[in-house]
């Protein structure tokens, strides 16, 4: 049944997805030089890279300190940068993909009138729109996907082998190793697609897609720590905080049992004679085991934002054509 | 609302931004199918807004336009549309551009049609190389090519030398006559549309001052002259002039004239000028409608 609708489908439906991908060819080259450049990184990271600064390591942790030893410490270091380099360069995607939907996608089209020539052929506004927003998605969450895989892949397999190895809570680490990745990724693509047709001009729109995505990932980094149910561990004061991972809250724990902020004190006399007072401290944070968790829950919030930014997209073409909806007779 | 209703406006009003400037405002009038509209008006008459309803590329803010029948929306299949600024995609060539065109209108494409109007350009060329007037072509191959039941062309031939604006002006009346294609186009150059055009409507301010068939409204019209002392009571007037004891007049008469006046046949031009400048002109829509 499928099949034969879409083996009939073309004949008199618009072939809009063949003149998208025509008109951004220059795009889709970049993104594909891009994109294997990052494939190779992150396999490179998860091989050769990671191979020599893990027997680096290895060089290193077998020195004592009573005789000199040599170790390869340009490994250690060029491991580092390339990790380094291939996480921030995987964050960043997401403000590039909102740059390029707010000046290329729909900005440009708006400022030239091309969306208007576009708008008269057979295919209407909101096709038009849907064809502009879906066919990047697609492309978007396939490559996004498979490079947060490989980021992921090369965390993993540097745990336990690299000792200066970033922790699963590190932000771009975090944000660059799961679907959270892609989610932002499709939110840049939305909050582009909606500076562009709002404001109609080109560099505006790629200027605000970038500040729209950038408050998006703030919001999202904000509400990411509350968005798994998180485990508190008390000590006494002086065992310190336990229990590592993402801290969600850490403070002091008083005689009647009531969590409050560490105090602030600025001598050892002032500092011992503040600490007195408390009877432990609490560390809510969390552990390395809620690392999915998290990752899915800041998915589907950053999800549930694009979805409203592509509702916006809609709404606004709306009303500056007022032809979405078929009136009424 | 009969399909040989081309474009019909009731009470039609369309303004930018909540508290902008009405654009157009309370324009009725009605095109049949088959007919070649001209319509004029001054810059900033409303006349771009009016064609851009048309197309469906905007909504009105009050009343009705009747595109085909349905709305413009509907009818965007069968409407072809041209505008002022000929906007076309730079990084396609001519060869592309109309491949474009034949993707986006399945069903009703006509390739040779396209081709023959952007034949003595380069198909190779990229449309960001081309001057004004060949990007003109290769817009109008755009419109043309969809076949479309109702043509509407902003401005087209503005950036043409009289050759091609006389050859693509033959081309799309060929069009009309031969597939019965309504072409609505707006200019400001009356002297352009006069050979070409069947119907008229004026528009000015944003609103409708004349609409009809050229020949009944020059006919409902006439120039007459005669002595400043007569009195034109009870025709309408639409606009005169005295100079020394000579008054000439733009009149739609009510009955038979006096024989102290001389009378002619007003030049298109002259009728669209006389209401034009004399901006508080009864329209003849209206006067229908009371």
């Amino acid at each position: 049944m499928s099949a034969l609708t879409l083996t009939a489908a073309p004949v008199d439906r618009p072939r809009q997805t063949r003149w998208l991908l025509r008109l951004h060819r220059p795009a889709i080259y970049t993104w594909a030089v891009l994109w294997l450049a990052l494939v190779t990184l992150l396999l490179a990271l998860d091989g050769p890279l990671l191979n020599a600064a893990a027997d680096a390591w290895r060089q290193y942790e077998s020195c004592t300190t009573s005789e000199r030893c040599s170790y390869d410490q340009n490994a250690i270091l060029r491991y580092k940068d390339y990790y380094n380099y291939a996480t921030i360069a995987l964050n960043v995607l997401p403000f590039v993909l909102a740059a390029w939907a707010g000046a290329a996608l729909t900005g440009r089209e708006l400022e030239s009138g091309t969306a208007r020539l576009a708008w008269t052929q057979a295919t209407s506004p909101a096709h038009w729109l849907a064809v502009r927003l879906a066919v990047p998605a697609l492309g978007v969450t396939v490559c996004t996907g498979l490079l947060a895989w490989l980021h992921h892949r090369a965390w993993t397999a540097s745990q336990g082998r690299i000792e200066s190895a970033k922790e699963w809570y590190d932000r771009f680490t975090f944000h660059a190793g799961g679907p959270t990745l892609a989610a932002m990724a499709l939110a840049g693509l939305a909050a582009g697609a909606l500076a562009g047709l709002l404001l109609r001009r080109t560099l505006p729109a790629l200027a605000v897609g970038l500040v729209a995505v950038g408050v998006v990932r703030w919001l999202t980094e904000l509400a990411m720590p509350h968005l798994w149910p998180a485990v508190t561990r008390l000590s006494t004061v002086d065992q310190g905080f336990l229990g590592k991972g993402m801290v969600v809250d850490q403070g002091m724990v008083t005689a009647s049992g009531a969590h409050v902020p560490p105090p602030t004190c600025d001598s050892v006399a002032s500092c011992a004679a503040a600490f007195d007072r408390f009877t432990g401290r609490y560390n809510t944070y969390q552990p390395q085991s809620h690392l999915w968790g998290l990752q899915l829950t800041t998915t589907a919030l950053t999800l549930a934002v694009a979805a409203l930014l592509v509702t916006g997209c809609f709404l606004v073409l709306r009303r500056q054509t007022g032809t979405l909806r078929a009136a009424r007779p | 609302m009969s399909s040989d209703t081309a474009l019909r406006a009731d009470a039609l009003g369309k303004r930018f931004g909540r508290r902008g400037r009405w654009a157009l405002r309370d324009c009725a009038f009605n095109l049949p199918t088959g007919r070649v509209c001209a319509v004029v008006g001054p810059n900033g008459a409303g006349k771009s807004t009016l064609l851009a309803l048309a197309a469906g590329l905007t909504g009105p803010t009050a009343g009705a336009l009747t595109v085909l029948g349905t709305t413009a929306a509907q009818a965007r299949p069968r409407v072809g549309y041209v505008a002022q600024d000929k906007p076309l995609y730079p990084q396609l060539t001519v060869a592309e551009t109309l491949r474009m065109g034949a993707d986006l209108n399945p069903g009703r494409w006509d390739a040779e049609l396209a081709g023959h109007i952007v034949k003595e350009l380069d198909a190779t060329a990229r449309v960001r190389t081309l001057s004004g007037g060949q990007r003109t072509r290769v817009a109008l191959a755009l419109a043309l090519g969809k076949r479309p039941e109702l043509l509407l062309l902003d401005e087209p031939m503005a950036d043409l030398d009289p050759l091609a604006r006389h050859e693509l002006m033959g081309t799309l009346m060929g069009q009309a006559a031969m597939h019965g294609t309504t072409i609505v186009l707006s200019s400001h150059v009356i002297a352009e549309l006069e050979d070409s055009c069947d119907h008229l409507l004026l528009v000015a301010g944003g609103q409708v001052r004349l609409a009809g068939e050229i020949d009944e409204l020059l006919g409902a019209h006439l120039r007459v002259s005669g002595a400043a002392s007569a009195d034109l009571a009870p025709h309408t007037v639409i606009e005169s002039r005295v100079t020394g004891r000579q008054l000439t007049a733009l009149i739609r008469p009510a009955g038979p004239l006096t024989d102290d006046w001389r009378t002619a046949a007003p030049s298109l031009e002259e009728l669209v000028l006389a209401h034009l400048r004399d901006a508080g002109a009864p329209n003849p829509t209206e006067e229908r409608a009371a």
